[in-house]
C-alpha cells in the first residue's frame, strides 16, 4: 500500500520530459525537432513543460515574460557530446563559434563537463561561456 | 617574323588550348575517376563508362565538365561522402550517387560544394544519400533535372535533399526530391530561384526556408511532406503558383510563416492539409487568388499578425475557413469567396451586400479548447454558431470580409 501510494507520488512529481526528435516541435519556432546534438526543455514548477530545438529559442521564451524565471523548476540543455541527453542549463560549459551549424543558428553549443569542450573549442576556434554569459549573448 | 610568331601561336593554341576528353572505364585506358582528374587540365571533360565506382571520398579542385554515360554508379559504400568540389566552372551531369557515410556531426554528402562558383549539377540520380547535394558559401550554380531518392525510417538517419547554407544566385529547377529529412533546405540564401520542383513524402519540411530573402519560389509540388513547407525569419519572398498538397498531423501545415514581411503569396492551391496557411509574427504581406480546398483549417491567422492583406481567395469545403488567437484584428480581409456566406446579392454587382465573418465561434473554442472538437457537426455546434451570429460575444467582431465575392475566382 505504502510502495503504491509512493508510486503514485513520484509518477505526478514535476520532472523533464525528453525531447522526441522527429515529433515534438519548437514551442518557440515551431520547427520539428531533428537535430539530437541540439535542444532544450523548460519545465515549471507546476510541471508544464515547453520544449526547444536551438538555445536561442529556449532563450527567446525564457525572458518573454510569459512565464516568470522564478517559476521554472528545470532548465536544461542537451549535451552536445551525447545526443538527446538533457542536462543542467546552469551549470552546463557553453561553446560559441560561427563553425557550428544549429537548427536556429543559435551558433552555440553545450556541454556538460569543461574537459569536453576542449577539443572542439580548438577545432571551432570557438569561445567558451557560461550560462550567465550566455544570456547576455541573446538579450 | 611578327607573322611566325602570330602562327605558331595560333597552332599552339589550337592544340594546347582545345579541350580534351577523357574516357573511364573498366576496358579504358584508366579504370578510375581519382586518376582521370589528376591527368585532366582545366576545362577538359571526363566521360565515365557505365559500371561501378568505388572510390571512397573524390576532391575535385579543377574546372572540369564530369559527364556519366548510362548512368555510372559512384558507391560510397555507406561510409564516404561522395563528391567534395572547390573549384569554379565545373559539371557534374548524368551520373547516379547510391550509399553516401552517416554521420552525426559531419553532414556528408553525395556532392558538396565548398565556396565554388558557376557549377552546373544536371540530370544525376541520388538513393539512399545522407545529404543529397549540399552547398556552402557558393554562388551562380544551377541544380537541374536531379532525382533524389531516400529511405530511413528516422530522421536523425537522414540529411537534406537539397541543402544550402549562404548562397545566393541558385537555381533550383525541375528536380524530384523524395523521403529525405527537408526536402529542399535554405538557409542565409539570397537571391535565388526555386521553380518547377516536385518534393514528397520528406520527414519534415518539402521546403524549408530560414533567413533567406529576396527568393521565388514557382510551380512547384509539395505532397505528403511531415509538416509541410516553412518559411521562417525571412523577408521579400514571392511564392508564386505552388500546390501544398496533403501535408497531415498535428503540427503540419501546408505553409508555415514565422516572422515573414513584405512577401508575396499568389496563385497557389491549398488542398487537404491539416492547416493551409499558418501565420504567426508575419506583417506586410498579400495573400491573393490562392485556392484553399478542403482543408482542416485554411487560415490560421495569430494575432501577432498585422497589415497583411488577404484578398480574391477561394474558401470551399475547409472545416474552418479561418481561426484566430486574439480579438485584435490588425489585417485586412476582403473580396474573397467564402463557400459558407449565407448573404445576397441585392444590386447584382456580384458582391454580397452584408459582410461574411469568417470565423465561426465553434473554431474559436477549439482553438481555445482542442478537446471539443468531438462535438464537430452535432446540434449544439449549430445553435452556437447561430446564436453568435445573432450576438457576437466570443469571436471578434471586427474581422470580416466587408466585400465578399458571390461567385468562386477562375483561377484556370
Amino acid at each position: 500500500m505504502f510502495s503504491a501510494l509512493c508510486w503514485i507520488v513520484i509518477s505526478c512529481a514535476v520532472k523533464p520530459e525528453p525531447l522526441l526528435y522527429g515529433r515534438d516541435a519548437c514551442h518557440t519556432c515551431k520547427m520539428t525537432l531533428v537535430d539530437r546534438k541540439f535542444g532544450a526543455e523548460l519545465v515549471t514548477e507546476k510541471g508544464k513543460v515547453y520544449k526547444f530545438d536551438d538555445l536561442n529559442c529556449m532563450l527567446t521564451f525564457y525572458h518573454s515574460g510569459y512565464e516568470e524565471a522564478s517559476a521554472f523548476k528545470f532548465i536544461q540543455v542537451v549535451d552536445f557530446t551525447n545526443p538527446e541527453k538533457l542536462i543542467d542549463a546552469q551549470n552546463a560549459w557553453y561553446l560559441k563559434s560561427e563553425d557550428l551549424r544549429t537548427p536556429m543558428a543559435s551558433e552555440v553549443a553545450a556541454f556538460e563537463s569543461e574537459e569536453s569542450t576542449q577539443v572542439f573549442k580548438k577545432e571551432w576556434k570557438a569561445v567558451l561561456l557560461s550560462w550567465g554569459e550566455i544570456q547576455t549573448q541573446f538579450k | 617574323m611578327i607573322r611566325i610568331a602570330l602562327i605558331i601561336g595560333m597552332v599552339a593554341s589550337c592544340t594546347l588550348g582545345h579541350a580534351t576528353t577523357i574516357v573511364i572505364g573498366a576496358k579504358e585506358s584508366v579504370t578510375r575517376i581519382k586518376d582521370a582528374i589528376a591527368l585532366a587540365q582545366p576545362g577538359d571533360t571526363l566521360l565515365i563508362k557505365p559500371g561501378i565506382y568505388r572510390e571512397g571520398n573524390i576532391i575535385l579542385q579543377k574546372p572540369l565538365t564530369i559527364k556519366g554515360e548510362g548512368y555510372p554508379v559512384l558507391d560510397g559504400e555507406n561510409q564516404y561522402e561522395i563528391f567534395t568540389i572547390h573549384t569554379n566552372h565545373a559539371v557534374i551531369q548524368g551520373l547516379k550517387f547510391i550509399n553516401t557515410g552517416i554521420s552525426s556531426i559531419n553532414d556528408l554528402a553525395a556532392i558538396k560544394l565548398l565556396e565554388s562558383q558557376q557549377i552546373k549539377i544536371l540530370q544525376n540520380k541520388f538513393e539512399n544519400t545522407f545529404f543529397g547535394i549540399y552547398l556552402a558559401n557558393s554562388s551562380h550554380v544551377w541544380i537541374e533535372e536531379n532525382e533524389l531518392q531516400a529511405q530511413a525510417e528516422f530522421e536523425h538517419q537522414i540529411g537534406n535533399g537539397i541543402h544550402l547554407w549562404k548562397c545566393n544566385n541558385i537555381t533550383i529547377d525541375k528536380n524530384k526530391v523524395v523521403g529525405h529529412r527537408d526536402g529542399i533546405y535554405f538557409e542565409f540564401v539570397t537571391n535565388s530561384l526555386i521553380t518547377n520542383n516536385h518534393s514528397e513524402g520528406n520527414m519534415r519540411y518539402g521546403l524549408h526556408f530560414m533567413f533567406s530573402n529576396n527568393d521565388e519560389y514557382r510551380n512547384n509540388t509539395f505532397m505528403n511532406n511531415g509538416a509541410g513547407v516553412a518559411v521562417m525569419y525571412t523577408k521579400e519572398v514571392t511564392m508564386v503558383n505552388n500546390s501544398f498538397i496533403h501535408n497531415w498531423g498535428s503540427s503540419a501545415y501546408g505553409l508555415l510563416l514565422k516572422d515573414i514581411r513584405d512577401s508575396k503569396i499568389t496563385g497557389n492551391s491549398f488542398l487537404e492539409n491539416s492547416v493551409g496557411i499558418f501565420m504567426e509574427g508575419s506583417s506586410r504581406n498579400h495573400i491573393q487568388q490562392n485556392k484553399f480546398y478542403q482543408n482542416g483549417y485554411a487560415l490560421k491567422l495569430q494575432a501577432s499578425c498585422d497589415d497583411n492583406i488577404i484578398s480574391k481567395n477561394n474558401f470551399q469545403q475547409n472545416t474552418f475557413d479561418l481561426v484566430t488567437n486574439g480579438s485584435l484584428v490588425l489585417n485586412k480581409i476582403e473580396a474573397n469567396y467564402w463557400d459558407r456566406y449565407e448573404g445576397y446579392d441585392l444590386n447584382k454587382d456580384k458582391t454580397g451586400d452584408i459582410p461574411y465573418r469568417p470565423i465561426s465561434m465553434y473554431g474559436t473554442i477549439v482553438e481555445r479548447m482542442p478537446q471539443a472538437i468531438l462535438l464537430w457537426r452535432s446540434f449544439l455546434v449549430l445553435l452556437l454558431d447561430k446564436a453568435e451570429k445573432a450576438m457576437p460575444i466570443l469571436t471578434p467582431e471586427n474581422l470580416m470580409d466587408v466585400s465578399p465575392a458571390m461567385l468562386p475566382y477562375d483561377f484556370n
